[in-house]
Order: structure tokens, then sequence, then C-alpha cells
């Protein structure tokens, strides 16, 4: 499926759009505690979640980002951690989705050296999603209800959102004109393939 | 003949490390060996086939039945969609909060491990508690382990555990009740502790990981469509537990009546015969394994309380033992890790036979062996890289059982070290 989006050059916007919201509810759908749900639900969250991570506008907080190796055996294309700040960048990921670009034809969408900037971007998007106040932003944007009691409402978490925004940002801080999912989905593809 | 006893002991330790034989089996094999050396009759009382193996076998028939119940128990929980339920909603209340999720984790796999243990208790919490934790930014080791942490604070309510140390160390169900409630304290300290400390060293983290998008979903099954069970059925875990704690019952129908609610809360009356059958014949495959090893182990505990190894293992096990109570807990201590990898003093190996050494010989009071096999059993239940429950636990966070090992064991060498201070302070 992502293939045929590749290679059709006259591509439509609507289209795509429809089916990297489609990726993005696949992911919720295969994040455990969506067991069962709505598909409609996932979808309205899908979209609330990349609607919040398009606004954000996250702190240039200083992180110490390091290069390693083996992204593609551990299927990791980057890992923020907190303590201390740190990113990780798998660079044989990333050298890997490059290439994976040019074959497919996507480089109007992933412009040259695109890929670790989204990485970069993606991972500092988690680490302002961990603020409380953007935290509470979030789940009244998602509008997930654990509990009523009169009018008072408290706010669930939803599962699998924070990368949904933090995808959406990265694609907007770097103005792809795709979601990172479609990216992320051909690598696997990729990975699963060279595999065989 | 004591010493040849003793090497015949060493020489099973070693099968069961290399896995040349699998735990039960080397035990049986170790069980006959011992009744030879110790020069019982291959028939008659006191005898290789009529006393090791005859009356061995079925010794923890008890033990096997608990056993039996807790695993159909769980698959009732697994079925009916209860254990999920009480982990999306623990992600729903605290998921940003990471540490609020793994605290809520942790005190789903204690009320599953009351119910069972081993593998599918892991399973039961794990399956979407490992996930959901790594999903809100929980390190993945940190998540295994919480798992496990949250079991072993479980054990020491597990009914069928009681009735395996009842069984096994000959003691009434309320004795061991009695320790199980002193040891309680320090699982749980060392837990939320675990949950704590490793939250705040190791932080969050989030990973760009190319397995975010799945496939197509399949077409979810009825009862995946069915969604959260209904809250009063979230109670069903602690049902056998009130009954056997608050009100004394026994631990059979204390286990049935939990079955019972899981299935009345849970289950339209047309669909209930079909249910308990299929959970039944699924808890028999869960409970395979375990009561596999309590066969094996109801033949050793017979070997070694043979009159011919007691006196031949007494005068060695009495000279090496510690009979202060300070030492007592120094060097039992010290001896903790031989509790892992299918060590000497693994509870659910060639440790029952050791323990049940001790008590023949008259060494350690039953209370006192009690104390230190319960002890080393919270070790076991979480740290031993070969135990069921570590290893599906770590895989399926995608970390290595040794790393649990390594980041658990210090909080639970410290559960340990406490249960020791308590036997030795109340038993010696």
């Amino acid at each position: 499926m992502s293939g045929d989006h590749g290679l059709s050059l006259g591509h439509d916007p609507d289209l795509d759009h429809d089916h990297d919201l489609d990726l993005a509810v696949r992911l919720l759908a295969g994040t455990p505690t969506h067991e069962g749900r709505d598909p409609l639900l996932l979808r309205r969250w899908a979209e609330a979640a990349e609607e919040f991570g398009r606004r954000m506008t996250p702190d240039p907080a200083p992180v110490r980002v390091v290069e390693r190796d083996g992204g593609l055996a551990a299927g990791l294309l980057a890992r923020y951690r907190s303590r201390p700040p740190v990113v990780e960048v798998y660079v044989d990921t990333v050298d890997r989705a490059e290439r994976l670009i040019t074959q497919r034809g996507w480089r109007h969408w992933f412009p040259e050296g695109s890929v670790l900037a989204a990485a970069l971007a993606h991972e500092q998007a988690h680490a302002w999603l961990h603020h409380a106040h953007v935290r509470a932003e979030f789940k009244r944007a998602l509008g997930h209800t654990a509990l009523r009691l009169g009018r008072r409402r408290l706010y669930a978490h939803v599962a699998g959102a924070d990368e949904l925004a933090a995808h959406a940002y990265a694609r907007a801080a770097c103005g792809l004109g795709r979601s990172p999912l479609l990216l992320t989905e051909a690598l696997a593809a990729a990975c699963s393939e060279s595999e065989k | 003949m004591g010493v040849v006893i003793l090497l015949l002991m060493a020489a099973g330790v070693a099968a069961m490390l290399t896995r040349r034989l699998p735990t039960a089996f080397a035990l049986v094999l170790l069980a006959v060996a011992i009744a030879f050396a110790a020069g019982a009759p291959l028939t008659g009382k006191n005898s290789v086939l009529d006393t090791v193996l005859q009356e061995g076998a079925p010794a923890l028939a008890a033990t096997m039945i608990a056993i039996l119940l807790g695993s159909w128990l769980g698959k009732l929980l697994e079925e009916t969609g209860i254990a999920a339920t009480l982990v999306r909603k623990i992600v729903e209340f605290g998921g940003d909060r990471p540490v609020f999720v793994a605290l809520g984790v942790l005190a789903v796999s204690a009320l599953v491990g009351t119910v069972t243990g081993s593998a599918p208790a892991a399973m039961l919490a794990g399956l979407i508690g490992i996930p959901a934790m790594i999903a809100v930014g929980i390190p993945k080791v940190t998540a295994a382990g919480t798992i496990l942490m949250g079991i072993a604070v479980g054990i020491p309510f597990e009914l069928p555990v009681w009735q395996f140390f009842s069984t096994a160390l000959e003691l009434p169900v309320d004795t061991v009740r009695g320790f199980m409630l002193k040891l309680f304290p320090f699982a749980l300290v060392a837990a939320v502790a675990y949950v704590l400390v490793e939250s705040r060293r190791r932080g969050v983290e989030h990973t760009w990981s190319l397995t975010s998008v799945r496939g197509e979903s399949k077409p979810r099954s009825r009862r995946q469509l069915l969604g959260d069970a209904p809250w009063y059925a979230l109670l069903t875990p602690v049902v056998p537990l009130v009954l056997a704690l608050g009100f004394e019952l026994a631990i059979i129908p204390s286990l049935l009546a939990g079955v019972l609610y899981a299935l009345v809360t849970t289950t339209p009356p047309r669909e209930m015969n079909r249910r308990l059958l299929r959970t039944l014949y699924g808890g028999f495959e869960v409970a395979a394994a375990p009561i596999t090893l309590f066969v094996a182990i109801g033949i050793l505990l017979a070997a070694v309380k043979l009159p011919g190894a007691v006196d031949a293992l007494e005068p060695l096990v009495k000279a090496v033992s510690p009979q202060n109570a300070v030492l007592f807990v120094l060097v039992f201590t010290l001896l903790v890790p031989l509790c892992l990898y299918r060590g000497p003093l693994n509870v659910f190996g060639l440790g029952a036979g050791i323990a049940g050494v001790l008590i023949a010989t008259g060494i350690y009071p039953a209370t006192a062996v009690l104390g230190m096999a319960t002890s080393y059993n919270q070790v076991f239940g979480v740290a031993d890289p070969t135990s069921t429950q570590t290893v599906w636990s770590a895989q399926y966070a995608g970390v290595s059982p040794q790393q649990v090992m390594v980041r658990t064991l210090p909080y639970v060498w410290a559960v340990a070290l406490g249960g020791l201070c308590v036997t030795a302070a109340t038993q010696l």
C-alpha cells in the first residue's frame, strides 16, 4: 500500500492525508489498552493527537545527542532518555531510511537530511509532553473521560497518543510532506524483507 | 554415606544447572539414587518403590489441586478480561505519570500473584501491563522487574504456596499463614522502593520504533469486543484471599469461591458451563509444569526423610549449620545466590530436599526452615533468570533475564534478609 503511494507521481493530497491518518489509527489500535476499541473513536483520538502535535511549541532545551549503531537490529530509529537527558540517534537506521526515501521516490516529501532532523524533533516533542501543564492540555484535547462526577470530569490518558503527537510535531517542525509514520511503516517492511 | 548423598545432590544440581535434565526428572533420579545410597530396600517399609515413589509422588496432592485451581482462576481472569480491565483502568487514570502506572501495575501483579504464580501470573499482568508501561515511558528492564516484584508481593498470600509449605514441611496452614503475614511487609516495601527508586534513577524513555505501526488489525473475536469487565468483577482476585485470610476458610474452597465469583460476575448463565470447562482445561495446561515439579519434590522429600538418609546426613549437616541467631542470618543471607540458576537452595528444586533434611535431622525447628525457605522463595520468584516468570517477563519486554536479575536482586536480597531476621528472632 505504501509502495503504491510512493510510486504514483500524481498523488492526491486528500488520499495521502487519509492514509497518514490510517497509519495513526493503526498505531493506536496496536497499542495495549485499546483492544476492542471502536475504530471511529481511535480515529477521533488520532486526529486530536496530531492536531495537538502540530501546534506544539516545545522549548528548545539543550539535550545531548549521541549517535549509535545497531538500530536496525533493535528496530529503533531514535530513543529519548530523561535521566540524564539524552537523545540517541541510530545512524544505521537513519542511513537506511535515507536510501529508502530515494528508492521510493519520496524525496519531495522527505528532503535530504530530514530523517535525522525529524528524529531529533520527535524526541524533543516527547520530552516536552512530560511537562505537567502540557500533559493536562493534551488530555483535555483528546477528551477521553476517565471519571465524571456531576459537572466535573477527570480526563483519561490515551496510550499511544503521545507518539502520534510527537510524529505530528516532527512533521510540522521539519516541513515534511507526509507523516513520519509512512517512513516507519516502509522501513519496517524493508527490514523484514531483507531478513527473509 | 552422608558424603555420597551430598555428592549425589551436587551431581543433581550440576545436571539441572547445565540443563542436561529437566528439573523434575533430575529430582526423581536424585531421589532414587539417595534412597539406594541410604540403603533402602527395593520394596516394603521405607523402600525405594513403596515409600519413595508410591507414597512420595502424591504427597503434595493438596498443593497440586490448589495449583490447578489457581491456574483455573487465572484462566478465568484472562478470558473474562478482568486482568486486562484492571491494567487498562490504571493506564487511563495514571498514564501521564509513568510512576503511577508502574505502581498500579505493581498492585495488579500483586493481586494476580495471590491467585496464581510463575509464568501464568506474569502473563496475566504483563501481557498488557508491560507494553502499557513501556508506552508511557517506563524503561523496559524496569517494566519487566515491576511485574516480577509485584508478583512477589502477592506470593505471601498465594494460597497454593501456603498449601505447599504446609504439606512439604508438615506444618499447619495457620503457622504458614502467620509467617507469610510477617514476610509481606518486607516484600511490599521492597517492591514499592524498586518502582520509586528505579523510576527516579532511570527516568523515562521513548523510542521511535520501527514496529510501532502494525499491519491491518485482524477481525476481533467476540471476547475481545466484550470490552471492560464490570467493576464488581475486578474484585475477583481478592475473594479467595478474604475468605482464606479473613474467614480462615480452607484453601481449596476459597479458590473455588473465587472461580465461582469470576464466573457469576462476568458470564451470562447460558455460557457458564462452556466457559467453566474451557477455562478448567486451559488451567490443566498451565498447571502441568508445576504439578510435575510437585510430584518430583514429593518423591525427593520422601527420599531424604528415609531413616538411612537422615542418619547419614545428620552429623554432616549439623556440623555446618549455624545455631547462633546472628550467624544464622549472616550465613543464610550470604547463601541467597544459591537459590538462583536452579541452585541447591531453590525451594522448588533441591532446596525442598535440603529443607526436608534440616527438619528430619532436627537441626532447626520446622518453623525456622519455613522462614528460610519462604525468604529464599521471594528471591527465586523474582530474580532467578531460569524461572519461567522471569524469562517470560524479560523476553516480552525485550531485555535479557540477566538484566532483570541484576536490577531486582538487591531488592529481593533485602527481603530475604528481612525474612531471615524475623526467623532468627522468633523461631531460633
